[in-house]
């Protein structure tokens, strides 16, 4: 019974009573304690996860009427600042930040009732689509290909996030998504993954990567459960100045699985003899469902679909060296003592940031570089332009976009690394969405002939979470995708 | 770009990074492949094309200018790696 919960399963077990909040609670515990081959948690913060729970059976026991996520054991990714619980973004440079403050996001569900399991593995400072990023190294996947044992990758940045709740560690998780970092992982990993309108949530308190692409977001085992999720986490907040002034909507209770009359479009750019024969299958696969469910396929097209991710590859580093030029161990963080104070700037950041964070540090300080900020960053400012007038245009004739969420599925961890512009070619089918600010959905369709787990990515128009989660539930209930991987980890 | 040991080193000077051989080696070659993937996007015109900074369709919004209680000075002093009197300290700039 205390397996494999949903929130809406965890939530109605509660308000019946045919189980405590605790028991709940110290059943998760008990198997993070046992998973430490799959790496996910940076921190268990189980003291303040059994009080949480305590306080959720003293509402129940006087009867008072208890919310969607009270008492329900999240988990949240390194990123979200969490009063008095270490917050590291994966990296050694905030290796001892205990912040004193509790970002929006995480407080929403802290306001609700929720448990918080403790802190997830994820690539450094969101930087990465294997989690091999992190300074307390990979999260394994919990799936493995059939007669396989290598360890393979859960996708990332937020690959603990995917990882914890793939393995049954959580109930559902928060992540974080600059270029793909919650859907790829979820379509990785067999989950729904959501990643919301650029400013429907708010980022005061989440650790910056490039602050115009980053959003928070839900990586759940239902579409309900995402629903609830992102009802909880959205609204207005004045510590964000780009916080959307939209009222907040009930986007669990407004459920409706009907794609009846919607026309869903189908981009040519997106097909390519690369794609592999399987995700090809299931995505032929869900254009029949949603036909015989009533929607309208129709193709179209975004032209300038490849220019996507070069100008991702400007825009994010960019935002992210100027954003992590507060790790300078001043203030907090790590601090690498030297005799002049340059010198401490350089040891400490040498010291603290990791390769892939360097890399991505040099490349943001040479295209915002004196004589090259033109050239490079409002370049790429220029082409989102371009690329969010195509989405736009197609937005005119259709309610939302139906593609593949990878080109591919989980890789061994010891893959070769070849070029980081190879590893950069993961986020193809997510970053338009980030550049374009749209929401997006990546949910599981079913398995490769290996076992491992395929997604499909949904996106529709800003603020039309909506729909997008109510076409999501229409596919998940076809499908009825049900398979978890085996358990060899504990 | 080709990117070479000494274009490398300025860079990691105004990124404050120190980095040794090895590291700027790898990172030579990284940045040069990175350019030139980048690099593709000079051959479309945007004459015409204004920025997007973001895709949010609303002016930034600001708060009023009114002090108020944040984090005390103990909070913020918490993660300090070096404090005294309340403040924070660095190395020696003057001398």
């Amino acid at each position: 019974m205390l397996d494999n919960l949903t929130i809406e399963k965890t939530s109605k077990l509660l308000s019946e009573k045919q189980v405590s909040a605790l028991e709940i609670t110290n059943n998760y515990l008990k198997k993070i304690k046992d998973s430490n081959k799959l790496n996910c948690f940076i921190t268990v913060s189980d003291e303040k996860a059994i009080d949480a729970a305590k306080q959720t059976d003293k509402r129940i026991s006087n009867n008072e009427k208890i919310g969607l996520l009270d008492g329900v054991p999240l988990a949240y990714k390194d990123l979200f600042c969490t009063d008095g619980i270490l917050t590291t973004a994966s990296s050694k440079i905030l290796s001892n930040f205990i912040p004193t403050y509790e970002s929006t996001v995480t407080a929403n569900c802290k306001n609700q009732g929720a448990v918080v399991l403790g802190k997830l593995n994820c690539d450094e400072f969101a930087m990465g689509s294997t989690n091999k990023t992190s300074f307390y190294g990979p999260v394994i996947n919990p799936w493995k290909s059939i007669g396989n044992d290598e360890d393979l990758v859960p996708g990332g940045s937020s690959g603990g996030s995917a990882a914890a709740v793939a393995a049954d560690l959580c109930v559902a998780s928060l992540g974080t998504d600059t270029g793909g970092s919650i859907r790829q992982p979820a379509s990785f990993t067999g989950l729904v993954g959501l990643k919301p309108t650029y400013g429907r949530v708010s980022r005061w308190g989440t650790v910056a990567f490039a602050s115009s692409l980053d959003q928070a977001g839900p990586i759940s085992k239902t579409v309900e459960d995402a629903a609830i999720l992102l009802e909880t986490i959205s609204g207005h907040d004045n510590k964000d100045s780009t916080s959307s002034l939209k009222e907040n909507e009930l986007f669990y209770s407004n459920l409706n699985s009907s794609v009846k009359n919607l026309k869903i479009g189908v981009p040519k750019e997106y097909m390519s003899d690369d794609l592999p024969e399987e995700i090809q299958k299931f995505w032929n696969e869900g254009k029949k469902i949603l036909t015989e469910n009533g929607a309208e396929l129709v193709e179209i097209s975004l032209p300038s679909t490849n220019t996507a991710l070069p100008a991702y590859y400007i825009i994010a580093p960019a935002e992210a060296s100027s954003n992590l030029s507060r790790y300078d161990g001043v203030k907090y963080g790590l601090r690498v003592k030297e005799k002049s104070l340059i010198e401490m700037y350089e040891s400490t950041r040498s010291e603290g940031f990791g390769d892939e964070v360097k890399r991505r540090i040099m490349i943001g300080t040479y295209v915002l570089s004196s004589g090259y900020y033109d050239a490079y960053y409002i370049k790429a400012q220029k082409i989102r332009s371009i690329i969010k007038n195509d989405f736009d245009n197609v937005f005119k004739n259709v309610d939302a976009i139906f593609t593949p969420a990878t080109p591919n599925t989980a890789f061994p961890i010891n893959r070769e690394e070849i070029d980081p512009v190879q590893n950069y070619l993961n986020d193809i089918f997510t970053v338009p969405a980030n550049l374009a600010g749209l929401p997006a959905i990546s949910i599981p369709f079913g398995l490769d002939n290996s076992g491992l787990p395929i997604g499909m990515q949904l996106i529709t128009n800003s603020f039309e979470e909506q729909m997008l989660l109510n076409i999501s539930k229409n596919l998940q209930d076809t499908i009825n995708f049900s398979n978890q991987p085996i358990q060899w980890w504990a | 770009m080709e990117f070479d040991k000494n274009s490398t080193l300025k860079l990691a000077k105004l990124a404050r990074l120190s980095l040794n051989d090895e590291q700027l080696n790898s990172l030579e070659k990284d940045l040069t492949s990175i350019v030139s993937f980048i690099d593709q996007l000079k051959e479309i015109n945007t004459d015409k094309i204004d920025p997007t900074s973001n895709s949010l369709n609303q002016d930034l919004i600001l708060r009023e200018d009114i002090a108020e209680n944040s984090l005390s000075n103990e909070d913020l002093l918490k993660n300090v790696p070096e404090s005294e009197l309340g403040f924070f300290v660095v190395p020696k700039v003057l001398e």
